[in-house]
């Protein structure tokens, strides 16, 4: 049966979008997101179903369940490549689509968040001249995203890997008209194209290096023929991975192209310009589920990571950076969903620095905060949307204000949103912000909760923390370096403690910039400046009620860790070694707490009421500079500008000039010279018929003459 | 006489014929002298041909030579309606007159100017009125006795 929803999944979004191109202009128009909601509903229901299904077979099967289905052979070419054995490697790219714990998550996650963002895109966009546009892009966005995550083959992810990133280039530009959203598009599709570089290398690298690009091992009659690179044989041990400087290599080529699609720095130009776009697609796309496509990647390459600790740390030092950078951005950013953009950067962060612990836990704690994420910043873009649609299309928070009577469903559901995402008990950005600062700190301090593991919520995880520390240690007095990098993990562990104060600071300085104060409305907002309508706030109600709920639920039980854990790539015995998730640690708990309460306090003093102290203190000497270094983003994108464009524009001129003068050049050149030759003989051209004729005469005297000369007649 | 003999003597008016024609060609300007004298130099090739075909004693010379009549018949009819078309553009036969199809930018070529033409042989001489009269024509009549 999974076989069939595994491919009902995909095929409905892209049954909308071929609907909507062909139908929308001249039948559907307004009518096209009846199209899209019934497809993403239908999708989300077919995922719902696949994700019990698969969890029901997680349960019978034990872990490491995963179910392939082949639709059709892509590419086949025999003798592709001789590997070092002297065996000839088949070239095989199956179009396989895999269904697993991570990739029915991954399913559930987004097409319930498609769901709602085309309902709320219902209202948001209506009367836009693009209505069916719009429709056709996301439906086939969403058949893109619900691909990449359920293909089984790096080629392919790579295909719908730049498939979405063409959706997101479609829906940055969705008002072409407007100067700055094509510039927009244009810089996000060109800084992606320098992740995708790193991608396509690593791929490469990965093709000669396993002889394969299958996540999958491929089995003819119970043989397998062709071990995959996440298959059961490489990951039960039977065949090694590529370990040392290739696995490195391998390892932080895709961590680059994980940088250049979720935005971490120094690729995460794009993503604060990308908020151009209609705001609906800053919520599916570029808060809940495009940009999770890096994360979602490293996830699935944890074998491959697990190979390279250099490359682990690096991932988390990225992720680690990044977080603090867009936080210490969006301190200060004045356009509402500027300052979620950042945030999302940051949370993004979060998540590589979980992963970069390279530890069970870690990545759990990453995939769970993925999960929680998409929803409660769903919410907050939504909610923004909400306010930017009553505001006419304002969004600069110095314009407007006070909103929390005139908008009270956006008000409410945004407050649920920023307590999420500030990590405040029980909400659910607290569950998994807890999780990942207690990988991180599970990492830098190893051997720290064994002895007060009684702190642990339940027993089996304290177990478990015991056993697999020991194991730790065991692994790291074989390794050279005991406890190699320890040291940056420390000062990791403290940059996201920082940087969670900071996320609690500007969401809810946002947050009381909006809602409170005095009521402030610009004058473009006109007669729109109300509540939206039904069909915009229930979704923004069922996000909240998720983004409430969602973190709680998982954690019960561990029931997300459970599930997460038996997909293949993180149930290989590798893994097992290192920390394992549902250490639930108190005290990192109430501290992140603290801090988290602290910021929105600080918040609260500063900007409830009238803005005095925020005056006085942007005018002290020592704090102007920063201000000014935080509100032009560390002028990160003057230094792009002048170390990387400018200096490839003069290079662009002077290749235009040498194509133009070298190479076009010599080109002419040819094809001057018969026009020279001929402006010597052009002269003959006198128009006198008896000139001609005796030149005719002569010629034909001379040409005789010579024959008799030369030939001796004839 | 000897048929070497003979063959050297058509020879000799062959070649005395092609001469004339051929000097004729290049120094006279008047389009119909000029279209004559290539004629000219047609019979003095013919000429020769048939001397040759006689001395070889075959009839691909004459055959040649039937060929060459009817070409130079068709060509002479064509050659004449350019002329007169010629002839009527610049309202005279002088070849000089066309020297302007050259290339651009070259000098004319001037020669001394042509005597004028008596007035007498302005009057170009006309047919006797034949068949059905074609109706008048003011700008006709007026070129005709140009």
């Amino acid at each position: 049966m999974s076989d069939n929803l595994i491919i009902l999944i995909p095929f409905f979004p892209l049954l909308a979008a071929i609907l909507i191109a062909i139908l929308g202009p001249k039948l559907l128009k307004e009518n096209s997101h009846y199209v899209t909601v019934l497809a993403f509903a239908a999708s989300f229901f077919c995922s719902l179903m696949l994700f019990f299904s698969v969890q029901g077979q997680v349960v019978e099967e034990g872990t490491s369940f995963e179910s392939v289905t082949t639709l059709w052979t892509w590419a086949a070419v025999d003798n592709a490549m001789i590997d070092a054995d002297g065996h000839s490697v088949p070239f095989l790219i199956d179009v396989t689509l895999r269904s697993d714990a991570l990739t029915s998550i991954m399913l559930c996650m987004v097409t319930f968040i498609a769901t709602l963002v085309a309902i709320f895109g219902a209202g948001y966009m209506h009367g836009d001249r693009g209505y069916w546009r719009f429709f056709a892009y996301v439906s086939l966005f969403v058949f893109s995203m619900t691909m990449l995550v359920s293909v089984s083959n790096f080629l392919l992810l790579f295909v719908f890997w730049e498939a979405v990133g063409l959706c997101s280039y479609l829906l940055i530009g969705f008002w072409y008209h407007k100067p700055e959203a094509s510039a927009a598009g244009k810089k996000a599709f060109l800084v992606n194209r320098v992740g995708d570089f790193g991608f396509a290398l690593a791929i490469f690298l990965i093709w000669i290096n396993y002889g394969t690009l299958n996540f999958h091992d491929y089995v003819v009659d119970g043989q397998v023929i062709i071990p995959g690179v996440f298959g059961q044989m490489r990951l039960g041990g039977a065949l090694p991975y590529v370990q040392g400087g290739m696995a490195t290599a391998i390892c932080l080529l895709l961590m680059l192209g994980a940088c250049g699609k979720s935005a971490q720095f120094p690729l995460h130009v794009w993503l604060p310009d990308a908020m151009e776009g209609p705001t609906p697609v800053s919520a599916l796309i570029h808060a809940a589920t495009m940009v999770t496509a890096g994360v979602y990647m490293v996830t699935r390459c944890t074998p491959l990571f697990h190979a390279s600790p250099d490359a682990q740390v690096t991932v988390a030092c990225i992720g680690g950076f990044t977080a603090l950078l867009a936080g210490l951005i969006a301190l200060t950013q004045h356009d509402l969903k500027r300052v979620l953009a950042y945030s999302t950067v940051s949370q993004l962060g979060y998540m590589f620095l979980a992963l970069g612990t390279g530890s069970l836990a870690g990545i759990v704690a990453g995939m769970f905060h993925l999960f929680t994420h998409a929803f409660f910043k769903a919410l907050l873009f939504l909610g923004s949307g909400s306010v930017m649609h009553a505001m006419g299309n304002v969004i600069d928070m110095r314009r407007f204000g006070g909103l929390r009577h005139l908008m009270p469903w956006t008000f409410r559901t945004f407050l649920v949103g920023c307590l999420a995402l500030a990590g405040i008990f029980p909400f659910a950005g607290f569950w998994s912000k807890d999780a990942i600062l207690a990988s991180v700190h599970d990492r830098a301090y190893p051997g720290a909760h064994a002895h007060d593991s009684g702190h642990d919520a339940d027993h089996d995880a304290d177990e478990h923390a015991t056993h697999s520390v020991a194991l730790l240690s065991a692994d790291h007095a074989g390794s050279n370096q005991p406890n190699a990098y320890t040291n940056i993990y420390v000062w990791l562990y403290r940059s996201a403690c920082f940087t969670a104060f900071l996320t609690a600071f500007y969401t809810f300085r946002a947050f009381f910039l909006t809602f409170y104060g005095p009521q402030v409305i610009p004058d473009e907002a006109g007669h729109h400046a109300h509540e939206s309508p039904p069909m915009m706030w229930i979704p923004l109600a069922i996000l909240a009620v998720f983004a409430f709920l969602i973190g709680f639920v998982s954690e019960l039980d561990h029931k997300f860790a459970h599930l997460l854990t038996s997909t293949p790539s993180l149930a290989f015995a590798g893994m097992q070694d290192t920390m394992q998730p549902g250490g639930f640690h108190m005290d990192i708990a109430i501290s992140s707490t603290i801090i988290a309460v602290l910021g929105i306090a600080l918040a609260a003093f500063l900007y409830l009421g009238h803005q005095r102290e925020v005056e006085a203190i942007s005018k002290l000497k020592l704090v102007a500079p920063l201000r000014a270094l935080s509100l032009n983003k560390f002028y990160l994108d003057e230094i792009y500008t002048w170390a990387i464009v400018k200096p490839l524009e003069y290079l662009g001129i002077i290749y235009f000039w040498l194509d133009r003068w070298l190479v076009d050049g010599l080109v002419n050149l040819v094809g001057k010279l018969p026009v020279v030759l001929g402006s010597g003989l052009r002269n003959l051209q006198t128009g006198l018929l008896p000139f001609y004729s005796l030149s005719m005469v002569v010629a034909m005297v001379i040409l005789l003459f010579l024959g008799q000369v030369l030939w001796g007649g004839g | 006489m000897s048929e070497t003999a003979l063959l050297q003597n058509y020879l000799l008016v062959g070649s005395i014929l092609f001469g004339l024609g051929l000097t004729g060609f290049l120094i006279r300007r008047n389009l119909i002298v000029m279209f004559l004298c290539a004629e000219m130099m047609l019979q003095g090739v013919s000429l020769s041909l048939i001397a040759w075909g006689r001395y070889h004693n075959d009839w691909s010379g004459q055959m040649l030579v039937i060929f060459i009549i009817t070409v130079a018949a068709c060509e002479a009819g064509i050659a004449l309606a350019l002329v007169l078309a010629l002839c009527r553009k610049s309202g005279s036969l002088d070849i000089v007159n066309w020297q302007n199809v050259r290339e651009e930018g070259r000098m004319p070529y001037i020669d001394q100017e042509v005597p004028a033409e008596a007035v007498e042989s302005e009057v170009w001489p006309t047919l006797t009125p034949a068949g059905i009269e074609p109706a008048t024509d003011q700008q006709e009549l007026y070129r005709s006795n140009v």
